[in-house]
């Protein structure tokens, strides 16, 4: 319990240091860095109204990166969540065509359980490969990506393709009023109990499940796991197929909530956002709540520095970027600057 | 002949620190010129830093080494070789692909030009035959005998005139009668003016071979160089174990430092009429990736008994063990486990019905060192489940907590990572894991590698406390010592086949036969 308080807080150390690399950044790019801090501050967080807009993004962002961690910890960097993120959100627009005119009570539900299938379909040929024949899962999942990408470009503009859109961007029909399970605005009891139930039922198969913790075992040590008896592809397909049926998940919701539809390369930042905020967690589901909100926060932000501030929204790219690299280095060298500073101390 | 009082290697006052641990604490010691000494010790008492620290390898931290009368900057190997000293390693560093006259040249000096294989084999072949060292130039490293990679080894030490040559445990991988190859060769090195340093860990080994002897203990010069003449293998033995060396049985402690050969006594009464715990019938496996294939196998183990495997490495011991796992696949013949045909069950279900393994590898196929103690514990009970049981871990823990206690293993937490233990801590979680009240066959895959007299010691004693509750065991060891002192019966294993069985009283000279394939 200490050692994983510790590391949440080294976490969060890392994040300021990132924090205080952007300030470089924007003090050279000609922003005072205090204003743009302040800034960012009160558009996640300190701004009335602003704790829900943040919970709006953070939500899916927190169902994705708990499937993002469930692979992880099993030994997979199953990075393609941004693929099973769009083919969850296509399975799940067909699902309201099809079913037109159905009561909510079907439709939603069974877009949900299409939006999952699509993730988990997304999930499973690289992990199959994966583990019938050693293929690297980066680069399958990595490939999806684009694969799932250009899936939704045709999706768009040929079968849901909206007649009347704009032309500026492809998108599907708008949902009927009745499927949708928030407004534009984006939060919703129901988002929240789904989230809330994804959470629970999670840490309790991660952290109380037989399956949690040989799966955990296995991403550290494959071959102990292994002369104990382990089908280590059964436990590695079952996260794999977890993993994306999460992120297939968040593409449901953000198609029945905020969005009410599906558009060409929307949300392009969610699935490696997911990534980031897992690691950030070190991928335990209640630091995954955490981070996830911290960095719903961020996206709220993104929107609310250009108009309201009249700062560039890119700032937040900085900011993510800067925490990304830490994080990743963390490992390394800062691990050590910090003992050392620890020690001496 | 060299002046013996000439010394050619002294310590002054090493120490080498790694980390927290102190692996060598102030040893001062002088070795003559044109002797073969001797440095014995437990595991983890400072021998291999010992031999790294003289060639060079390893800087110490405090004091120095000299050679001849040149004291050593320390921690620089070409310096050590300029001034006559090579180290041959206890794992060769020889490249698996290259062929003799291709690893002869390698690393060797004075030459920038092109090679044709004539010009290589003109070079070497002499060098070979001078040390009389007969292997084919051309054939590949990795096909070799681990005698003659050790020949080549050597031999390649000796390409610049060494006046110091380290051997770091050579022993350790051979036969009886390669053994006794080395010596010959060792002393024939002596005659020729070199300086011999040879760790070993066998006192029958060093009154074999040796002048004189130095005893270290947990790093630390307990005596030497003695003169082998005027000592005995109980003063030796003594000596090596320190303190603790009143608690073992004779027999235990003969074993423990290679004092003597073992007499055995076998336990097995009723057993030898019981069904066979375990039996492999005229086994033939494939092709496999970590050794050669079986042939033609029949083994078994009854219950209440420990049958130890022996054999060079290499010798498809991995595979009995692979195949008994399931993860090595046979082509022939039946596996049956408690008189049940398991052929074609997974190793899951195998566990189920009673199979343990101690793996070869502690640190990786035994032991997730990322991991903490209880998940590393729990993960057999865990197996037995299916995957969406609901675990307690709170629960866990404390059973687990439990039974380290219960097993003597000394950590802080069972938090605490697996990588934090010693050795003997971590093959002691290992064994409470698989010395359960449900194991009814347990393979030993090398347990005691490594470990220091004590945990050795312990490893025995558990192994036998599960055999006479009627366990049927298999003990797989390159320790004869080892094997004879606690098997009721031994197998011999070569080149995948089983090449002799043996019973107590063993006779050391018809299984070193047995293991090189002389009859």
């Amino acid at each position: 319990m200490i050692a994983r308080v510790s590391y949440i807080l080294r976490s969060l150390v890392f994040v300021v240091f990132a924090l205080i690399l952007c300030s470089i950044v924007f003090q050279i790019a000609g922003y005072s860095a205090s204003l743009v801090l302040t800034n960012v501050a009160d558009g996640a967080f300190l701004r009335p109204g602003a704790l829900a807009q943040s919970l709006r993004w953070a939500l899916p962002l927190f169902i994705t990166a708990v499937g993002v961690g469930i692979s992880f910890r099993a030994g997979f960097f199953n990075i393609g969540a941004q693929g099973q993120f769009y083919v969850g959100s296509i399975c799940a627009a067909f699902v309201p065509e099809w079913l037109s005119g159905a009561p909510a009570y079907i439709v939603i539900p069974a877009c949900m359980l299409a939006g999952m299938a699509g993730g988990a379909f997304w999930a499973f040929w690289p992990g199959y490969l994966r583990i019938r024949s050693g293929t690297d899962e980066v680069i399958t999942t990595l490939m999806g990506n684009f694969m799932a990408g250009l899936l939704l470009v045709y999706v768009t503009s040929g079968p849901l393709k909206d007649p009347s859109g704009s032309g500026q961007q492809a998108s599907s029909r708008p949902l009927e009023a009745a499927y949708r399970i928030s407004t534009s605005s984006g939060l919703s009891v129901t988002i929240i109990a789904i989230a809330v139930v994804v959470g629970l039922a999670m840490w309790l198969l991660v952290n109380r499940t037989t399956f949690g913790m040989l799966a955990s075992l296995a991403g550290r040590n494959p071959v102990m796991v292994r002369w104990q008896g382990a089908l280590l592809w059964k436990l590695g397909i079952t996260s794999f197929l977890l993993s994306g049926a999460l992120a297939g998940l968040a593409g449901a919701i953000e198609l029945m909530g905020p969005n009410g539809r599906i558009a060409s390369g929307f949300l392009p930042a969610h699935g490696f956002t997911a990534i980031l905020i897992a690691l950030v967690a070190n991928f335990s589901v209640a630091g995954t709540a955490i981070t996830a909100l911290f960095f719903g926060g961020l996206a709220s932000a993104a929107l609310y520095l250009p108009v309201m501030a009249g700062l560039p929204s890119a700032a937040i790219d900085v900011i993510n970027a800067a925490i990304a690299l830490f994080i990743t280095a963390r490992s390394k060298l800062l691990d050590k600057i910090l003992r050392v500073g620890g020690r001496s101390s | 002949m060299t002046d013996p009082h000439a010394p050619a290697l002294q310590c002054q006052n090493v120490s080498v620190t790694y980390g927290p641990v102190t692996a060598l604490n102030a040893v001062s010691t002088t070795f003559g010129a044109g002797l073969i000494h001797a440095v014995v010790g437990q595991n983890g008492a400072g021998k291999t830093t010992f031999a790294r620290v003289a060639s060079g390898l390893v800087a110490p931290t405090a004091g120095h080494v000299a050679i001849g009368s040149r004291i050593m900057r320390g921690g620089n190997v070409a310096q050590a070789r300029a001034a006559g000293v090579e180290l041959v390693h206890q794992s060769f560093a020889l490249p698996p692909s290259f062929t003799v006259a291709e690893a002869m040249e390698f690393g060797a000096t004075g030459t920038g030009r092109f090679f044709t294989r004539r010009s290589l084999f003109a070079r070497w072949r002499p060098h070979l035959e001078s040390l009389d060292i007969s292997v084919d130039l051309g054939a590949r490293i990795r096909d070799l005998p681990v005698e003659s990679q050790q020949g080549i080894e050597i031999a390649r030490a000796l390409v610049t005139q060494a006046k110091v040559l380290i051997l770091d445990e050579p022993t350790a991988v051979l036969s009886p009668s390669g053994i006794e190859k080395l010596f010959e060769r060792v002393r024939r090195l002596k005659a020729q003016g070199v300086t011999v340093l040879l760790i070993l860990h066998k006192i029958r080994e060093v009154l074999a071979v040796a002048d004189t002897v130095t005893v270290l203990r947990a790093g630390r010069l307990v005596d030497g160089p003695l003169m082998t003449t005027d000592v005995d293998g109980a003063r030796l033995s003594r000596l090596i174990i320190g303190e603790a060396s009143r608690g073992f049985a004779a027999a235990d402690e003969q074993a423990l430092t290679g004092a003597g050969t073992v007499e055995h006594t076998s336990t097995v009464g009723e057993a030898a009429t019981a069904t066979p715990v375990l039996k492999l019938s005229n086994i033939t496996t494939f092709v496999d990736q970590e050794g050669p294939a079986l042939q033609d196998v029949d083994f078994h183990v009854r219950p209440g008994e420990i049958v130890g495997v022996a054999g060079v490495e290499g010798n498809g011991q991995r595979t009995l063990v692979r195949l008994i796992a399931d993860f090595a696949r046979a082509s022939r013949g039946e596996v049956h486990l408690a008189g049940q045909n398991i052929s074609t069950q997974s190793l899951a279900q195998r566990r189920s019905k009673g199979l343990r393994i101690i793996p070869f590898e502690r640190n990786t196929e035994g032991l997730s060192l990322t991991s903490s103690l209880w998940e590393n514990w729990t993960a057999r009970a865990l197996l037995e489940k299916p995957l969406l049981r609901l675990v307690n871990p709170a629960r866990l823990r404390s059973e687990c907590d439990a039974a380290l206690k219960a097993w003597g293993v000394r950590y802080d937490n069972v938090a605490q990572k697996a990588g934090a233990l010693s050795g003997g801590n971590a093959q002691k979680v290992i064994l409470s894991r698989e010395i359960d009240p449900d194991a009814k066959l347990i393979i030993a895959a090398q347990p005691t590698r490594g470990l220091d007299i004590g945990a050795t010691a312990f490893v025995w004693d558990a192994l036998r406390k599960a055999r006479d509750r009627g366990c049927g065991i298999i003990l797989i060891s390159s320790d004869l010592d080892e094997l004879f002192d606690i098997s009721d019966r031994v197998v011999v294993m070569l080149a995948g086949r089983v090449a002799g069985t043996f019973t107590a009283p063993y006779d050391i000279n018809a299984v070193g036969a047995a293991m090189i394939g002389v009859s």
